[in-house]
């Protein structure tokens, strides 16, 4: 019968073709670490190559193309650079996804800092230890950030591990900024965070229809995550011991819920109605309306604020930074900052004339003549001389902030769990702050909900949830 | 192998109605050859794009699999299925979608059943109505979802601008518990009651006149005729489209992505955005496709249980 007969021919392809995916599944399991890259750099290809990044759309992503295509083709004029961009919320899908399909469209990637671990684990991106030794001076950066953008396992706050292997190498610096309406409440910042509040509880007092402060609120990315984190981080708390791996009792301590209470009870109603769900661009645009007399934002990020097009401060960048100004964080009970800004990396499943030419960019890249012109580009560099050149510090007028709070920087967590440990803390945060949550009951939530991330790491079946 | 062969015959009952070849046509190429291989490429789509991820899906979904992680997928049998069905995280997201999927249809049916018999009773320019009224249906999402965002923000948004010159204070509609929700709805409503409104319009216009020149004969009031000819006639119409509205509804994932991104906090997060999550943050790709394939069982047993409704109504 040849219905019966195609049928069965049907049923058996479709368990042939399981049967093979199967197969296939189990092959992958040969390549759980992170592949060496050569310690010298391969002969380079003279043929024409794109050398192709991925990042999330934002002005430093279009900048680092510019620049990259002005400046590396003049060595190799067979690359052309192209940076692809997604949305911030995106990011990290857009890499991973392809990492898990093994196979990438892009050669660099550009992670954040928390998503190393999850590469290194998932042997995604090249081990660069060797090359970094043989080709790039490490002593003429910050210890700490040649860690945080290339370590693994994550340093401890402040310091580098120097027998760590190393995954990438710094591409773009950055932290918060405190931006500080000078036209309002005077030249001078508020040093202190308490003294930040009531600075802003009396300017808002003072001129209806603007808000004290504005600030990251919304559930995606790490937006209120890193907001929670910074005040967490000034007044005294931690996030997790890293040594223990113990977040339940660390994250929701005294302090902890201290930093809670200041960030809900005494900040949030100093902001906007409605900006629960505000970002990066949400808050650059409340100042550049002159409608917050303090904001908070990643200083990568304040370079439209001095654009008179999209501003209604002034009609020239002088007038508008007559009533801007910009300082790094009032400390509290610590100066700590939020560690911002990404490293470049190697995608293992990139030719191996890509890999060649992308080693080659990153020894270019982080040469210091080139540091410096990238400063003047825009960028942020991580080359001590580089923060402290005159190319650096004149190019705008946040970047001294950024030179000031190098020292001050702390992360988050360095761990293959980051992704899920980011978006309970975010929306916990963000329910919290837009009257969901209880402020006490958000923070229990986080250090139970993070905790049982950590411990079911190893769990077979059901995780996730 | 001579032209005059007599051609295969599967069932001996059908000889007698076989046509014979045309002349040339060599004796491989059969009509149920030539039907089977015009149907193959459509077929092998169809196997290779649903039927066979549906079935890795499944054998994953008992697995501890992970797209990231790689190495070998060992077998854990019903522990996601467990994992799933007993976690508070999926019984509060299910609850949201319930209330999601409730709101949004019930208000797309009556609005759009509203908006059709109106339109059916108008004898002046009803196609470009319909036309009018089908726009927003024909938008993608996530274009909605962007231009609802900004109409919907709390500062800068034309709704609130709106209440503002009415005298009214601001709505924090994507950012607070209580209204958060109930702007999806809206927005879904915006865009799918065309829906509705379409296939009710057509089974408004099939509605046998004579009904109701017989009804007008007898007197018959307007309350009347609605009720005893109109609804009977529309009701098996309107509840196709009620089914697959509410299929759709269930899936729920890009409004929520653009508009509230599951908050505040995860009280829009629907059973699809949630998948999403376990999906690509943590990779947990075993879970997810047991997510995935119990939210396929649901919608199937309910669309079978509903079926039936519609066949019984049929029948009576």
């Amino acid at each position: 019968m040849p219905g019966r007969t195609a049928r069965l021919a049907t049923a058996a392809m479709l368990v042939v073709t399981t049967m093979a995916a199967c197969g296939g599944g189990e092959d992958d399991g040969a390549n759980a670490s992170a592949p060496k890259a050569p310690a010298t750099i391969p002969e380079l290809t003279k043929d024409p190559l794109t050398l192709s990044f991925i990042w999330f759309d934002w002005p430093p992503a279009h900048a680092l193309e510019d620049f990259a295509n002005a400046e590396y083709t003049k060595e190799r004029s067979n690359v052309t650079i192209k940076v692809k961009t997604v949305p911030n919320a995106n990011w990290h899908d857009a890499m991973f996804t392809q990492f898990a399909a093994r196979k990438t469209d892009f050669d660099i990637p550009i992670l954040d800092s928390q998503h190393i671990g999850e590469a290194v684990t998932n042997g995604n991106i090249l081990d660069i230890t060797d090359f970094v030794k043989k080709n790039i001076d490490v002593k003429a950066y910050n210890p700490y950030l040649l860690a945080a953008y290339g370590q693994y396992p994550q340093a401890e706050t402040g310091k580098r591990d120097e027998n760590a292997s190393l995954y990438g190498l710094p591409l773009l610096g950055d932290t918060w900024t405190m931006i500080y309406r000078k036209d309002l409440i005077g030249d001078k910042p508020p040093q202190t965070w308490d003294e930040m509040i009531s600075v802003a509880e009396k300017c808002q007092a003072d001129n209806p229809g603007v808000s004290g402060l504005a600030f990251h609120q919304a559930n995606g990315s790490d937006a209120a995550a890193v907001t929670y984190n910074t005040v967490n981080g000034v007044y005294g708390g931690n996030l997790w011991d890293a040594k223990s791996r113990k977040i339940d009792g660390v994250v929701n301590d005294a302090a902890g819920q201290e930093a809670m209470d200041v960030l809900v009870n005494k900040m949030k109603p100093l902001t906007a109605k409605g900006s629960g769900n505000w970002f990066i661009d949400e808050v650059n645009a409340a100042v550049a309306q002159g409608k917050a007399c303090i904001a908070f934002n990643w200083i990568a990020a304040s370079g439209g604020l001095l654009d008179p097009k999209q501003s209604t401060l002034g009609t020239t960048r002088e007038q508008i930074l007559d009533k801007l100004g910009f300082a790094p964080l009032p400390s509290q009970k610590t100066n700590l900052v939020p560690l911002g800004g990404m490293g470049m990396h190697v995608s293992a499943y990139s030719p191996k004339a890509n890999q060649a030419e992308a080693l080659n960019f990153m020894k270019w890249f982080e040469r210091a003549d080139i540091q410096k012109k990238w400063a003047a580009a825009g960028g942020v560099p991580s080359r001590t001389d580089a923060l402290e050149s005159p190319e650096f510090l004149n190019a705008g007028p946040f970047n001294k902030v950024y030179t000031d709070s190098v020292s001050r920087m702390r992360d988050m967590w360095n761990v293959p769990e980051y992704a899920r440990l980011i978006d309970i803390e975010n929306t916990n945060v963000n329910a919290a702050l837009n009257g969901a949550k209880k402020p006490k009951d958000a923070l229990d939530d986080i250090a139970k909900e993070q905790q049982a991330v950590l411990d079911s790491s190893g769990r077979k079946g059901g995780g996730g949830l | 192998m001579s032209e005059s062969a007599p051609l295969t015959i599967d069932q001996p009952g059908q000889a007698a109605s076989a046509t014979p070849p045309a002349p040339g046509r060599s004796r491989r190429l059969s009509d149920r050859w030539l039907a089977g291989a015009f149907i193959s490429p459509a077929l092998l789509l169809l196997l290779a794009m649903s039927v066979f991820p549906l079935l890795w899906a499944l054998y994953l979904s008992f697995t501890d699999y992970s797209a990231t992680r790689g190495g070998p997928a060992h077998f854990v049998w019903f522990e996601n299925y467990t994992a799933i069905l007993t976690s508070a995280q999926v019984h509060l997201r299910a609850f949201t979608t319930l209330i999601y999927v409730v709101g949004a249809v019930a208000l797309q049916t009556t609005l759009g059943f509203t908006i059709a018999y109106l339109i059916s009773r108008r004898t002046h320019g009803r196609g470009l109505l319909t036309t009018l009224f089908l726009v927003p249906m024909m938008l993608s999402p996530v274009v909605v979802g962007l231009f609802w965002r900004f109409m919907l923000d709390a500062q800068f948004g034309v709704i609130n601008s709106m209440l503002g010159s009415l005298g009214l204070g601001q709505v924090e509609w994507l950012t607070q518990q209580g209204t958060a929700l109930l702007s999806l709805i809206v927005v879904d409503t915006w865009q799918w009651t065309p829906f509705i409104m379409l296939i009710a319009l057509a089974g408004l216009t099939a509605v046998p006149k004579y009904l109701y020149e017989a009804a007008s004969i007898d007197r018959a009031s307007e309350w009347f005729r609605f009720r005893t000819i109109t609804l009977p006639l529309v009701w098996p119409l309107l509840l196709i489209a009620v089914l697959f509205r509410a299929i759709e509804a269930f899936r729920l994932f890009d409004l929520v992505y653009i508009l509230t991104s599951g908050g505040p906090g995860v009280s829009t997060e629907t059973l699809s955005f949630h998948v999403y999550k376990v999906a690509f943050l943590g990779f947990n790709t075993g879970t997810a496709s047991a997510y995935g394939i119990l939210m396929v069982l649901i919608v199937l047993v309910l669309t079978q249980l509903y079926l039936r409704y519609l066949n019984k109504l049929k029948e009576d």
